[in-house]
């Protein structure tokens, strides 16, 4: 167990900075997750973190000792790839073996090591099968297995869900959760999915063009986003935003109702946004705006009803039950005052 | 399987022939050539004299010439040298390292060094045989700048080096087609492979020997098993470098064969020799072909 501390590491390929100083600091023991779009740097700070890739500045602590210049093996880091990475022409307990062979362990010592991951993450009967002799799940498990038995102070996880199918993937989220409980390691775990995001970690740090947008805990997220990008980032289903205008004590939707609101900035507002759980149905009185049904989807638990606007953006609504709507309706929605973030010309949350 | 052929085709006899027939010409004139070896490989028919009309059956006394007459299996010997210390050696090894210092390197120095090797390999074999005998003879390049600056007696390399110097030379010309083949095996390899034995501790050294080389290893055979077959059978540029010689030094079998048939005007015997080589040949591959398997 390990704390791990950012200071202004950038990531330049030539002239193009990739990565813009990001300063961050984990705590031992911490489940930090990376989130963002791809593109936006997070692996290559994984990996810079992993040391697979130089860093162009700033410094990496892993423990409270730089490890700027330290190769991978000597950072006490494990990582477990996308692709898993197994060594194909190897058997599943020489994968899990190969890195505590080259260490020059004693074998008995391998052994109980190898057997010991393999009984946590219930692989015992495969250890002595090729990579190729399993499915995809299974991989991923001994993957994970090869960076338990070296016991490391930092799991690096890079999306290690992506290639496996839905229901896997949940599955393998809950069992990665329990890992963290069992081994009490710090790990730094890379997605572009926010669910595994929300579900895993401790802390969120959400990552846009190489900048941290925002680090936080995933509800501290979820009520409060910093800016429109971490608001429509995070929740399985994206914010809606509108554009608004402030008047006297309240705010203009472009088609509809004033929204009553009081804030010592409203004059500011240039946005709000609502989640789709909190916008609800409500009678054409009481409505803020209304438009046309264009598409119901409906889950049985909830439904997702997709809304154009006379003035043409589309919103989303979701609705607990299966709520009898038709298609090309008029609906009338309501939007409660506590639910609405408000965002400045830049884009930045007022609050 | 199922039988997917149209109805029509299959049950049509006629038709199904005539579809066969280029491929049963092709064959054909591939057992034709070589059972035209295999049959003469037993008579005594010459390239020129009476014996190229009037040639009769005389057994299995040409192969009995391979092992009893000087020739054959000194020029086995040296064909093994050349084989082994050139093309298994020499271009497999070579174009390995190659390949492998050269993955990951700037593009512009890939470039150069990929052109260089490469123009060895574009390279007529005449004309590369002419410029190693020019560069290596006794008022060659070599000579001039390493060898007369120093004050030293010039050597003439191609005369008393022969072997080693047509052993070079070859794999000068041939390195480009291992590397080539190593360097799209290597990209094969996944880089997050790779880069998992760097963070478990595997040294530049170790990532090669112990990760990549296994990974590529049936591709390592397909190549040997291309380049010794070539090898073997390679003729050109030996032959316009030496000749053969000096005396039999650099005589490997294809040079042996061609002088047997063509200088001693032997064609029999040449046939004898051809079907000794073929029959090498066939063994080795079975050796290789035994590695491609994948493990169990």
């Amino acid at each position: 167990m390990s704390d791990v501390s950012l200071r202004g590491v950038r990531k330049s390929y030539g002239s193009l900075e990739v990565v813009h100083g990001v300063d961050l600091d984990i705590k031992s023991g911490e489940f930090v997750v990376f989130v963002g779009p791809s593109g936006c740097g997070k692996s290559t700070l994984l990996r810079m973190i992993a040391g697979l890739e130089p860093i162009s500045g700033g410094d990496i602590s892993i423990g409270g000792r730089v490890v700027n210049d330290i190769p991978s093996p000597q950072r006490g880091i494990a990582m477990v790839f996308q692709s898993y990475a197994l060594y194909p022409h190897m058997t599943v307990y020489d994968n899990m073996a190969f890195g505590l062979k080259l260490a020059k362990t004693p074998k008995a010592e391998i052994d109980q090591r190898v057997r010991e991951a393999a009984r946590i993450l219930q692989i015992e009967d495969y250890l002595e099968r090729m990579p190729k002799a399993l499915s995809g799940g299974q991989r991923q498990r001994v993957a994970i297995g090869r960076a338990i038995v070296r016991n490391p102070k930092v799991f690096l996880f890079d999306e290690p869900l992506s290639n496996l199918d839905a229901s896997l993937r949940a599955q393998t989220r809950i069992e990665i959760a329990k890992l963290h409980d069992t081994l009490d390691a710090t790990m730094i775990y890379v997605t572009h999915d926010q669910v595994e995001a929300m579900t895993l970690a401790d802390r969120i740090v959400v990552l846009n063009a190489g900048n941290i947008e925002q680090v936080g805990t995933p509800l501290e997220l979820y009520r409060n986003p910093v800016n429109t990008f971490v608001a429509g980032f995070i929740a399985s289903q994206r914010m809606n935003f509108l554009t608004v205008s402030p008047q006297g004590n309240g705010l203009a939707l472009r088609a509809g109702r004033l929204l009553t609101l009081s804030h010592p900035r409203l004059a500011e507002v240039r946005t709000i946004g609502v989640r789709p759980e909190h916008l609800e149905l409500a009678s054409p009185e009481a409505a803020h705006f209304f438009g046309t049904l264009s598409v119901i989807e409906q889950f049985g638990e909830y439904a997702l009803a997709y809304v154009e606007l006379p003035g043409g953006e589309l919103i989303t609504i979701k609705l607990d039950g299966a709520p009898d709507l038709k298609l090309h309706d008029t609906i009338h929605i309501g939007v409660p005052p506590y639910a609405v973030h408000l965002f400045d010309a830049a884009g930045r949350a007022l609050r | 399987m199922k039988n997917q052929a149209n109805p029509w085709l299959t049950s049509n006899l006629w038709v199904l022939g005539l579809g066969m027939l280029p491929a049963a010409i092709l064959i054909g004139a591939l057992l034709y050539f070589t059972a035209w070896a295999f049959a003469f490989s037993f008579t005594d028919l010459a390239l020129v004299g009476r014996k190229s009309v009037e040639w009769s059956w005389v057994g299995l006394q040409n192969f009995e010439r391979l092992f009893t007459r000087r020739g054959f299996l000194e020029s086995l010997w040296t064909t093994v040298i050349f084989v082994f210390f050139s093309a298994i050696v020499g271009q497999s090894v070579l174009g390995f390292l190659l390949a492998a210092l050269l993955r990951g390197t700037q593009s512009s120095i890939r470039n150069v060094v990929e052109i260089c090797i490469m123009l060895g390999w574009l390279l007529p074999d005449i004309v590369a045989a002419f410029l190693w005998s020019a560069t290596t003879s006794q008022t060659g390049l070599i000579n001039q700048l390493f060898i007369i600056p120093f004050g030293l007696k010039p050597i003439n390399f191609i005369n008393e080096y022969a072997l080693p110097v047509v052993t070079i030379a070859n794999i000068w010309k041939g390195t480009a087609w291992s590397y080539l083949l190593f360097s799209a095996a290597l990209d094969s390899v996944s880089r997050e492979v790779v880069e998992a034995a760097k963070v478990d501790g595997a040294t530049g050294f170790q990532r090669i020997w112990l990760v990549m080389l296994p990974i590529i290893r049936p591709h390592i055979a397909t190549n040997m098993l291309f380049i010794t077959i070539w090898t073997f059978t390679y003729f050109p540029l030996i032959f316009a470098m030496t000749g053969g010689g000096p005396g039999t030094a650099t005589q490997t079998l294809a040079v042996f064969l061609y002088n047997q048939s063509f200088s001693r005007g032997n064609l029999g015997f040449g046939s004898a020799i051809s079907v000794a080589m073929l029959v090498i040949v066939g063994l080795l591959s079975l050796v290789y072909l035994r590695m491609l398997r994948e493990p169990k």
